[in-house]
């Protein structure tokens, strides 16, 4: 050993942590720690035989060292002084004591309980946000179990997450193969189509390693996007694509697949007739025809000539479903709220046919134009995707053999959220139904993250529903279930069906509409009150929602705000109380890892990882678990959380057939304890009782592992195994659930979600998308033609959703990629701007203005510009000095860019000009 | 033997800066250094473009230019390949910095901590021996070195693997022993076609890039364009090199005080042994040599980074001209000093000629400065032994106008100073219209334009003409000749401080071959098969 070696290894310990900063989490990571002081990170490759990655962690895990000792962190109580809140009021915020801050909380939290959790308007008096992806849960110890404790609440403030997300994916792809987040399967595919997704940005380790392996070995992926991104960059080819015609793209390549070819020959026709609702005869109507005596809905039998119910034609040699054709058939058909439409020989036709039909208008000239792109790339990346297909081809996995069908889509968050993300992501899965290649090896598969429960098993999440397809907990929409009245501020229950109900569904339905409806009610609409209290852990609403400098008002409006804080930030500055909590590696959790996940996490284990405190907390700063048994102990709700506790609330429940573990529920139990139990509780599960390990051992080792079965990545076997069929092409009970909707919502007299009831059709139409965007400035009174480029934005790696902008550690190194130092802008366009690289810019919106200089790069649009990550800080220190701008700065929050699904997209239409000198002035004397 | 080196490839590379952080934590380098950076590069333009990530750092070169150098012997080739740095030995001279084509070395003069003042990590990672020292990637020697002992092997078992390779997330960065045709970075150099940047310098750098994907897509060269003036003229290009921050006005100072004293000691001994003037007046003018000389020196040590340690600058006369360049400094001064106090024309060539050295060391240095691609020019020596001769005329004829009296001197001197004025303007020519040919880049060769209209005057021009009229107006030849003597000295410092100071853009990055992909007429084939 080197002395330089045998010097830096003397004293030191290496502490295993995992890092879940983002959603493609975790991954394992060492704390290098002498003399109690962390001093580097590396990655934790004793589990590199395990991890899809080798145990890599990404960029932002050797942050945390740097995050532990920022001299600007909060690491005492504080509370504010002056009982103005706003931008321009400094909170005055003065140390407090724990045992003081505690006191205020919890008279607060009793009060609360005293006056009842339900304010007169109906509204939960406690709201709570969260950062993005569920990642603050891995933060959080026992946090979670004083939310199921307390009772109803709140979760529906949106705060960059859910209605900002891979939206139409997450409630359509849940809906068609349980697949909440959609990938490829990249190991086994050779050919992917991109529309927008950065994946090499925003897929975690995991991703960028199975990516990397699958380029190495010849994989071909077709990048479609207005800017050339990290992903784009590595991509064989990129499309520089018109921002949000990508749907238009992606019909005039299914044009071209099943109208301009001969899709008999080139699709995978069995899968088509056998797997999907293809074949399933639609009545004049519109609605599936149905057998009389079942109620089924039928498929005509070209063998002998009659239509019979879609479940006779499983095991029935000789059956061929009509694909094409019309056909004179007796049925009914069901509409919306019962209504039954009978038929002796209704003009009927397969759902196929009329899917092709409804293409017939996409072609691939129409793209084209839409798309501003050569129609011989989309032509050209139609002939490639089914060229690529295999059709027919088989994969033995774990000894079973499966269909291989190597082709995949992904897409972009703003490509599937907003409008167009439901044309979009039914594009997507239409064109992998085409080749079979939904839910097998080589094709699009979803992940465990899901609405549906159970939670742990997403096979198990699969089940029987009507109509031969998975059942799907819509939100209710019939006359007598319908919930007519919002119970959270998001009303996701009352407005979208697909939300479902689980406890994500408040993240995912429109959240952003609490923060505008706050200020902009609707007519008619029951009033929304303010919240009591606002608890805000680990996000950033103020900078990290659409019209930030907006949400900061309605934050500074709320009355009482607790805030966790890690540093001054723009949100917190409204708050009453600031607590510090011990951050990523001071304090103590356990957490599963493996399995699959967001991203392209795909395991071959499942178990559980440690994070544990490397080192004291700085200062004052208290561990999560612990401010949650206080808060408990304040509000009374002690043996509901130990309750909420033993049933699992903070990580897997403590008590099962085979083991019992749980906690006293009438005492408190210092963290040590909890997370002492819950260790043996999921070491008992995992190993099955053979091995059953504390707290302690986890700290020693790190994580423990039991293997997961590959075949567990792919759906398709499940359903085949229940007899189920993909529900495409055609969404009847989307249909259904639209019309009944809009008939609820105008019985009480509600017309402003008319243009959302429009996007409930059983076949998706295109509908000029960008237009919708360009006109809100005619909205609001301005001219769209002030504003002649596209604003977007593109995933930072190096940030999302680390909580580091305040690291200059990690802004040395992002500043090496572009975009990270300034607003992208084409070279070209700038120039004929007057606009030179390095120069200070402004960007305009029909809603708001952002700040930044000008980073000049040829890989985008003439028309778009780009702002990576969020920034446009005004108090977090350090970020407040980068003259960052931010693309949520210039978003409008309206009702206008809402789609039915409650999302909206990360664009907008600016003008962008150099900035006047006075403005550059100001800027750098406050730098 | 074993031959430590890299693979990168460039297909895997995202350019997420892991390698780079993950660097800074493993050696613990201060705010802005980099050892291991990535380079988020474009070529071509909208509609037809490409970008890539291009991992850069101390290539470990076969044939390091900062090696030989380095006056004190603190970097070295080891046996393996490995070019190392003792931060104990070394001055802060900066040699090494301006020699290497690959921008992968730094010198840092001051502890600071990333907020400012140092947090309680920073201080416990920081590093003393490394202020005002030369620093760069190591390859993570330590690690390496832990091999043997540990029976592990570099690039296979992760203890022992830089810290870099280590912790990628893409696989893009492989490290091994090449001389072993088994590792893996022998079969992926063997089953994949590679570049190694710059291989035309000779440096035979220990970095192979990868760029094609075997059986589908081969790579191609980039398009002219890529790398054209215009390409290379954009600051914001990261191929393009940036001005050197290493060597600035005092180092410039040296090169001009101590090229014009030096010249000066040659010229005056050759014109006493011409018979132009005493023994005497060779002497005085050799001492106000030294002194002024004793100025530029003076700069120069101003400029190191380790002061204290400069003694060590005489410890590499094997292969280093600063170390050569400063032993004619020890043989000069006390020849000068012996000279004034024991008069003998021995002594008195003994100077001379450890002045002529010197000159002839510190055009060397410049040559040696691989790093910079408009000193590394085959002239630059040449220019710069001949504007130290031409100051040196410069110089002895102010001294003859100054003492009076010397008019025939002036007369002999005349001639050979329009001479040096007409060799001097056609070598500055002579370089300029060679400079792109010599790999000159554009932001460079803007600078050496701007320089020359007045160098041409002031430089070459005026002494040229104030040289000959003395030689037509005999009354006024001293004033005419000392006239011309400062403009020769103006010019010679003139061009030699904005070369040094100005025209230093340090040698760009380049790929030879590049991944195929991108837009338009950049994307990769079609392809309607696969596999």
């Amino acid at each position: 050993m080197s002395a330089d070696t045998a010097a830096k290894q003397e004293g030191t310990k290496k502490v295993p942590i995992y890092c879940n900063q983002c959603v493609c989490g975790p991954d394992l990571f060492k704390v290098e720690v002498k003399d109690g002081v962390a001093l580097r990170i590396e990655p934790n490759l004793d589990i590199g035989d395990a991890h899809p990655a080798c145990g890599r962690v990404c960029v932002k895990a050797y942050g945390l060292i740097q995050k532990t000792y920022n001299p600007n962190r909060i690491t005492r109580p504080m509370k504010r002084t002056n009982p103005k809140k706003g931008r321009e009021h400094d909170p005055g915020f003065v140390p407090i004591s724990w045992d003081e801050a505690f006191d205020i909380v919890g008279a607060k939290l009793n009060e609360i309980r005293a006056k009842g959790l339900i304010d007169e308007a109906g509204y939960p008096r406690l709201a709570a946000s969260f950062g993005g992806g569920g990642t603050p849960t891995r933060y959080m110890g026992s946090f979670p179990a004083f939310l199921a404790a307390w009772g109803p609440m709140d979760l529906g403030y949106g705060r960059g997450q859910g209605a900002k997300c891979y939206h139409s994916e997450h409630l359509y792809g849940e809906l068609w193969h349980r697949a909440f987040t959609v990938t490829v399967d990249t190991p086994n595919a050779d050919y992917i189509i991109n529309c927008g997704n950065n994946q090499e940005a925003s897929s975690g380790v995991t991703g960028v390693w199975r990516q990397a392996d699958a380029r190495a070995r010849g994989m071909k992926r077709v990048q479609v996007e207005p800017h050339l991104s990290v992903t784009g960059a590595l991509s064989a080819e990129w499309v520089p694509i018109r921002p949000k015609t990508d749907a238009a793209f992606l019909y005039g390549v299914i044009h071209r697949i099943v109208l301009e070819r001969d899709w008999r020959t080139l699709c995978d026709v069995r899968f088509i007739a056998e797997d999907t609702n293809s074949p399933y005869l639609v009545g004049p109507h519109g609605y599936f025809l149905r057998d009389a005596a079942t109620g089924k809905p039928l498929i005509w039998d070209l063998a002998e000539g009659k239509a019979r119910p879609y479940d006779e034609f499983r095991d029935r040699p000789g059956a061929r479903a009509a694909l094409e054709g019309v056909y004179a058939v007796a049925g009914f058909e069901e509409g919306p709220d019962g209504e039954r439409w009978e038929h002796a020989a209704a003009s009927a036709r397969p759902a196929f046919e009329l899917m092709r039909e409804h293409l017939a208008q996409y072609t691939p000239e129409w793209a084209a134009k839409e798309c501003d792109v050569p129609v011989e790339a989309i032509r050209r990346v139609a002939d490639e995707f089914v060229a690529h297909a295999k059709v027919g081809a088989t994969i033995e996995i774990e000894g079973v053999r499966l269909p291989h069908r190597p082709v995949g889509i992904m897409l972009g968050k703003g490509v599937n959220n907003g409008w167009g993300g439901y044309q979009t992501v039914w594009a997507r899965t239409m064109l992998e139904c085409l080749v079979g290649a939904l839910e097998v090896p080589g094709g699009n598969i979803g992940t465990k993250v899901r609405l549906n429960r159970p939670a742990d098993n997403r096979m198990k999440s699969v089940k029987p529903g009507p109509d031969g397809f998975m059942d799907y907990p819509f939100n209710a929409t019939t006359k007598d279930a319908w919930q007519s009245k919002p119970h959270i501020r998001s009303a996701y229950r009352m407005l979208v069906p697909l939300s479902a109900n689980s406890p994500w569904s408040a993240a995912l339905g429109p959240a952003h509409l609490p923060w505008l409806f706050q200020k902009d009610p609707p007519k008619p609409w029951p009033r929304q009150t303010l919240p009591d209290m606002w608890i805000c852990y680990r996000t950033n609403p103020a900078i990290s929602s659409w019209n930030a400098p907006e949400v900061a008002k309605r934050i500074a409006e709320f009355p009482f705000t607790l805030a966790f804080a890690y540093t001054l930030d723009e949100s917190n500055y409204m708050a009453d109380v600031l607590l510090p909590d011990a951050t990523d590696i001071e304090s103590l959790q356990l957490s599963r890892i493996g399995t699959t996940g967001s991203g392209e996490q795909f395991w071959h284990h499942q178990g559980w990882a440690i994070r544990q405190p490397a080192v004291e907390p700085i200062g004052e700063c208290m561990d999560m678990t612990d401010i949650a048994t206080q808060l408990a102990v304040r509000a009374g709700l002690l043996r509901k959380y130990n309750e909420a506790i033993n049933r699992g609330s903070a990580a897997t429940r403590l008590k099962s057939d085979a083991y019992d573990y749980s906690l006293d529920p009438d005492v408190p139990h210092t963290g040590y304890e909890i997370w002492d139990a819950i260790a043996k509780a999921a070491s008992h599960e995992l190993s099955g009782g053979e091995e059953v390990h504390g707290i302690d051992w986890f700290k020693e080792h790190g994580f423990m592992l039991r293997p997961f079965s590959q075949l567990d990545w792919y759906l398709y076997p499940e359903i085949k195994k229940h007899g189920l069929r993909f529900e495409m092409p055609y969404q009847e009970r989307i249909k259904r659930h639209g019309e009944q909707l809009a008939r609820r919502l105008h019985e009480i007299g509600i017309e402003w979600w008319n243009h959302q009831l429009e996007e409930y059709e059983a076949l998706p139409g295109y509908k000029a998308f960008p237009d919708i965007w360009t006109h809100y400035a005619a909205e609001v009174g301005r001219d769209p033609d002030e504003f002649p480029f596209w604003a977007l934005t593109a995933r930072s790696m190096q940030y999302a959703w680390g909580a580091n902008v305040g690291l200059p550690l990690i802004h040395e190194v992002a500043a090496n990629v572009a975009g990270h130092d300034g607003i992208i802008i084409n070279r070209s366009a700038a120039r004929k701007l007057g606009i030179a690289d390095g120069d200070p810019v402004v960007l305009e919106s029909a809603s708001g203005v952002t700040r930044g200089r000008a980073t000049l790069r040829e890989g985008i649009r003439p028309d778009t510009v780009l702002l990576v990550g969020q920034f446009d800080h005004w108090a977090t220190p350090y970020a407040k000095d980068l003259g960052l701008g931010s693309l949520n700065s210039v978003t409008p929050l309206a009702l206008s860019l809402t789609d039915a699904t409650g999302s909206g997209a990360d664009l907008i239409r600016v003008s962008v000009r150099k900035d006047s000198a006075r403005h550059v002035g100001k800027r750098e004397a406050a730098r | 033997m074993k031959r430590y080196g890299m693979v990168v490839d460039l297909n895997r590379c995202v350019g997420c800066q892991t390698c780079t952080i993950a660097c800074k934590h493993a050696n613990d380098t201060p705010p802005g250094v980099q050892w291991r950076r990535v380079l988020d590069v474009e070529y071509g333009s909208f509609p037809n473009v490409e970008r890539l990530f291009l991992v850069t750092g101390c290539q470990h070169c076969a044939d390091p230019p900062c090696v030989p150098v380095c006056p004190t012997g603190a970097t070295r080739q080891r046996a393996d390949g490995l070019v190392t740095m003792n931060y104990d030995t070394c001055i802060g001279c900066a040699s090494c910095a301006v020699a290497c084509p690959y921008q992968a070395r730094t010198i840092v003069h001051e502890m600071a901590g990333y907020y400012g003042e140092q947090t309680v990590q920073e201080q416990r990672i920081a590093h003393e021996e490394r202020i005002g020292v030369a620093n760069k990637c190591t390859f993570c020697i330590e690690r390496i070195d832990d091999a043997e002992a540990r029976g592990l092997t570099p690039g296979v078992d992760a203890e022992v693997t830089p810290a870099c390779s280590v912790a990628c997330i893409a696989k893009a960065i492989r490290f091994g022993d090449f001389a072993d045709p088994s590792s893996e970075v022998s079969q992926l150099a063997k089953d994949h076609r590679s570049f190694q940047m710059h291989a035309e310098l000779g440096t035979n750098p220990q970095i192979r890039y990868l760029y094609e994907v075997p059986g589908s897509t081969p790579g191609r060269r980039p398009e002219p364009a890529d790398a054209d003036d215009e390409a290379l003229s954009d600051p914001a290009n990261p191929l393009a090199g940036a001005r050197q921050p290493f060597w600035d006005y005092r180092a410039a100072m040296n090169f001009i005080i101590g090229g014009m004293t030096s010249g000066l000691a040659v010229v005056a001994w050759l014109a006493y042994a011409a018979g132009a003037f005493d023994f005497q007046f060779l002497r005085s003018v050799h001492v106000a040599a030294a002194a002024i000389m004793a100025v530029g020196l003076f700069f120069v040590f101003l400029k190191l980074g380790r002061k204290l340690r400069f003694i060590r600058v005489l410890l590499r006369p094997q292969t280093s001209w600063m170390t050569r360049e400063t032993w004619f400094v020890a043989a000069f001064y006390p020849a000068v000093a012996a000279d004034f106090l024991w008069p003998h024309p021995a002594l008195a060539f003994i100077a001379a000629l450890a002045a002529a050295g010197f000159l002839l060391c510190q055009a060397r240095m410049m040559y040696a400065s691989k790093g910079i691609p408009a000193w590394r020019v085959p002239l630059v020596p040449w220019m710069f032994a001949a504007t130290g001769v031409f100051e040196g005329i410069g110089l002895l004829a102010i001294a003859l106008a100054l003492a009076g009296g010397h008019q025939n001197a002036i007369s002999a001197l005349a001639p050979a100073g329009m001479i040096l004025a007409v060799a001097n303007a056609a070598l500055w020519r002579r370089y300029r219209a060679t400079a792109r040919a010599s790999g000159i880049g554009p932001l460079s060769r803007r600078d050496l334009a701007a320089i020359s209209p007045l160098l041409h005057l002031l430089g070459h021009a005026v002494p040229l003409v104030l040289f000959a009229l003395s030689l037509v107006i005999a009354p006024a030849a001293s004033i005419l000749g000392g006239m011309a003597g400062l403009a020769a000295i103006a010019g010679g410092s003139w061009w030699k401080f904005m070369l040094i100071t100005r025209a230093c853009h340090q040698q760009g990055f380049a790929m030879p071959m590049i991944p195929q992909r991108g837009s338009g007429t950049r994307a990769s084939p079609e392809r309607l098969a696969f596999g």
